[in-house]
């Protein structure tokens, strides 16, 4: 059969390992039927070509018109790694657009993913976590992987991945429980995030931290998160300040409780939070404001930071008005008295 | 057909000159062939053709024609092909001569070839060969066609291209530079930007999330304090109906103790005023009197008296005992005194619990006037009771006796 390359020695410049792209609107249409071919290179040169090509929203937009995403879930399956991990780069580049997003979602292709998750091979693993981390950004997302019952899986990987892959696992749950909690808290995710939470790694302490602020968002985690108070004060010491911040914010909402009040207390939190505030450019500021001010609901707390209020004085003056408010709200807590 | 070329002598010029076959305008063929079930045609008038667009017609130089000889290449093979072809004819040809075309001859008679013609020949096979040769000249190559020049006309213009002129690399190469970078550019501008825009809404999430938690903690805080204080308030709420409670009955009981106190003021009075009335408060020596010394003084008396009804009772009983005798004697008497007897059996006999009852009667009105009187009174009870002691022994003796 006659085919479109005129002489066998190829142009100099000409990336060989792609398929070349039919002009205009026909390239996906083209690059659609190569992917289905039987033949392992001309699937693999079609999935090269279509990586370049979707990085253009309209690209992605058409392609999702056309119905790529059923042919590429069935790609995920396929025993070639190369094919595997293009699909998944392929998906990656989708969900980094709304529209890819929303028609990943509507496609179910995220209980798809969920097969690879054991899969052999590094980049594919990444790939498909990238993927659930992104799509787990959106709302919708979030309660896709929910529904799908994927939390515990995650929850079990988190212990034996490489330490990327649990960066993206980490913010993938982050996202996750911002909308519900308790199938993370029934998989005995605390015992694990505890022990992440003196990881080596900077970014997996302090994404570990923002876990552990997203399950104590709801009420049944805030008791569970009370555990883990005095490592969360000892973390506010640390010289990463996005270790800090994060730890900041999941004491903000473990103090909200008076069990994890007094705890807090117990730990001496207040030195260490004072600092935060104390700093002007910390990215924790605002939390630990926050966290001062549940902590001076207590009569103990109130008397300790009754002899700092100049520092929140301080903090009237930052330019961001979140932080102003919440320093008058610290103050007046700080200064009210029972009678 | 071109007319030969003669050689010998010039043609005269009074001879016209004959054409072996002459000339015709040649009709023009009709497109199609006529169908084959097509009559035989009619004449046509006939059409003539131009000759320009004739295809039978040779084109070209008709001066310097060249001839295509008839067998262009013939190699080995086929000389011998048309040597065997030329063999065969031959032979077909001797074989069809062998057929006989006169009859046999008659009996006596034989057929000779006889020549009849006014010269006789000498037959025989041997052909008489007259060798002449005749040699063309060897083949030349044909010369080269002479140029035509055609007369020159016109004038002479001249113009000549030089390098460097038609083409400009780098005027040229400028659109396709342009598209091809164009294209990189705008593939890795679109990369860019999509990595930027990612990261500008990561931080945008990322500062949002920060003001959300910070919010979503406060509300916690707020919803958290109040639930404290509402817990709080039912608590004092509660403390508050326990003391209001508390001194409903506090009143109560000073209100209870007040009237009790009040109440049991003149208890005491009237307990020992009570008591004295039902006598609790005795005089012993009045008490002891009424004890022991009247109920001695009861007996006594009553002793005495039963010894006065005693005394009585056997003055009764004698007074019957004497009533029966008498009743006895006077019932000795004849028969005309027993329906008396019998009439008064049980006249005694009625007269007996009629004394009773009389006696009885006589005691009632004696009773009821001296009911007033306590100790009398219990005089008479204890008499009433002694004669109704008496009373069923008297009956049981009247039963003795009527049995």
């Amino acid at each position: 059969m006659a085919s479109t390359r005129i002489s066998a020695q190829l142009p100099p410049d000409i990336d060989p390992t792609k398929a070349p792209i039919a002009f205009g609107r026909r390239a996906l249409p083209k690059l659609n039927e190569e992917i289905q071919s039987p033949e392992l290179l001309t699937q693999q040169r079609a999935l090269m070509a279509l990586c370049d090509l979707v990085h253009d929203p309209e690209k992605v937009y058409q392609a999702i018109q056309i119905g790529f995403v059923e042919n590429l879930k069935n790609l995920l399956l396929h025993h070639d790694s190369t094919v595997r991990q293009k699909t998944t780069e392929i998906f990656c580049i989708m969900a980094m657009h709304n529209v890819g997003r929303q028609g990943l979602i509507q496609k179910g292709v995220i209980p798809a993913l969920a097969e690879l998750m054991d899969d052999p091979v590094d980049i594919c693993r990444k790939n498909a976590h990238q993927v659930f981390e992104m799509m787990a950004k959106l709302h919708e997302g979030a309660a896709d992987i929910l529904r799908a019952g994927l939390i515990p899986l995650l929850m079990f990987k988190l212990k034996s991945e490489l330490n990327e892959i649990q960066e993206l696992i980490l913010d993938t749950l982050s996202n996750c429980l911002r909308v519900e909690a308790s199938e993370a808290l029934s998989s005995g995710a605390i015992t694990i995030l505890k022990e992440k939470l003196t990881h080596s790694s900077v970014t997996i302490r302090s994404k570990a931290a923002q876990v552990l602020l997203e399950i104590g968002t709801h009420p049944e985690g805030k008791i569970v998160v009370g555990e883990v108070i005095p490592v969360l004060v000892s973390l506010l010491e640390d010289t990463d300040s996005e270790v800090q911040a994060s730890a900041t914010g999941a004491l903000m909402f473990a103090t909200i409780k008076p069990q994890g009040r007094f705890s807090a207390l117990g730990a001496e939190a207040i030195p260490p939070l004072l600092k935060l505030v104390a700093g002007e450019t910390s990215k924790a500021r605002l939390s630990a404001i926050k966290t001062l001010t549940m902590l001076a609901e207590l009569p103990e707390g109130r008397r300790k930071l009754l002899d700092h209020t100049d520092t929140f004085q301080q903090c009237l003056n930052d330019p961001r008005e979140a932080v102003r408010r919440a320093a008058e709200i610290a103050i007046r807590v700080i200064k009210w008295k029972p009678f | 057909m071109l007319p030969a070329p003669r050689r010998g002598a010039a043609a005269p010029a009074a001879v016209p000159y004959c054409y072996c076959s002459p000339p015709r305008a040649l009709p023009a063929r009709t497109k199609y062939r006529p169908p084959p079930e097509a009559a035989p045609q009619e004449k046509e008038p006939v059409r003539y053709a131009n000759v320009m667009y004739d295809p039978r017609v040779v084109r070209g130089n008709t001066y310097a024609l060249q001839v295509i000889p008839a067998c262009t290449h013939l190699d080995l093979f086929e000389i011998q092909r048309q040597r065997e072809a030329r063999r065969k004819a031959l032979a077909r040809k001797r074989a069809k001569e062998q057929v006989q075309l006169t009859p046999e001859p008659v009996e006596g008679r034989e057929h000779v070839h006889v020549q009849t013609e006014l010269y006789l020949e000498e037959i025989s096979d041997r052909t008489i060969e007259v060798d002449t040769e005749c040699q063309t000249d060897a083949f030349l190559d044909r010369p080269p066609t002479p140029f035509f020049i055609p007369a020159k006309t016109g004038r002479d213009v001249a113009t000549q291209i030089e390098e460097g002129e038609l083409f400009d690399f780098d005027i040229e190469v400028e659109p396709i530079l342009e598209v091809l970078v164009g294209k990189t550019m705008e593939q890795a501008l679109l990369e860019v930007m999509e990595e930027e825009e990612l990261a500008q809404l990561w931080a945008h999430q990322r500062a949002y999330a920060e003001l959300r938690n910070a919010e979503l903690a406060e509300v916690q805080r707020l919803e958290e304090q109040d639930r404290r204080y509402r817990e709080e308030k039912e608590r004092r709420k509660l403390q508050h109906m326990q003391m209001l409670q508390k001194q409903k009955e506090t009143t109560e009981k000073i209100a209870a103790w007040a009237f009790a106190k009040r109440y049991l003021t003149d208890l005491i009075p009237s307990v020992f005023s009570n008591l004295r009335e039902s006598g609790f408060f005795y005089d012993p020596i009045e008490r002891d009197i009424e004890t022991e010394f009247l109920p001695w003084l009861m007996t006594e008396v009553e002793e005495t008296l039963e010894k006065k009804v005693l005394g009585r009772m056997m003055l009764d009983s004698l007074i019957r005992t004497v009533v029966e005798k008498r009743l006895d004697a006077f019932s000795q008497e004849p028969l005309s005194g027993q329906t008396e007897a019998s009439a008064e059996e049980p006249g005694p006999i009625d007269a007996a619990p009629q004394e009773a009852d009389e006696i009885e009667a006589a005691d009632l009105p004696v009773t009821a006037s001296e009911e007033s009187d306590q100790p009398v009174a219990e005089e008479q009870l204890s008499r009433r009771i002694s004669f109704q002691l008496e009373e069923p022994d008297q009956a049981e003796t009247e039963d003795l006796e009527t049995e």
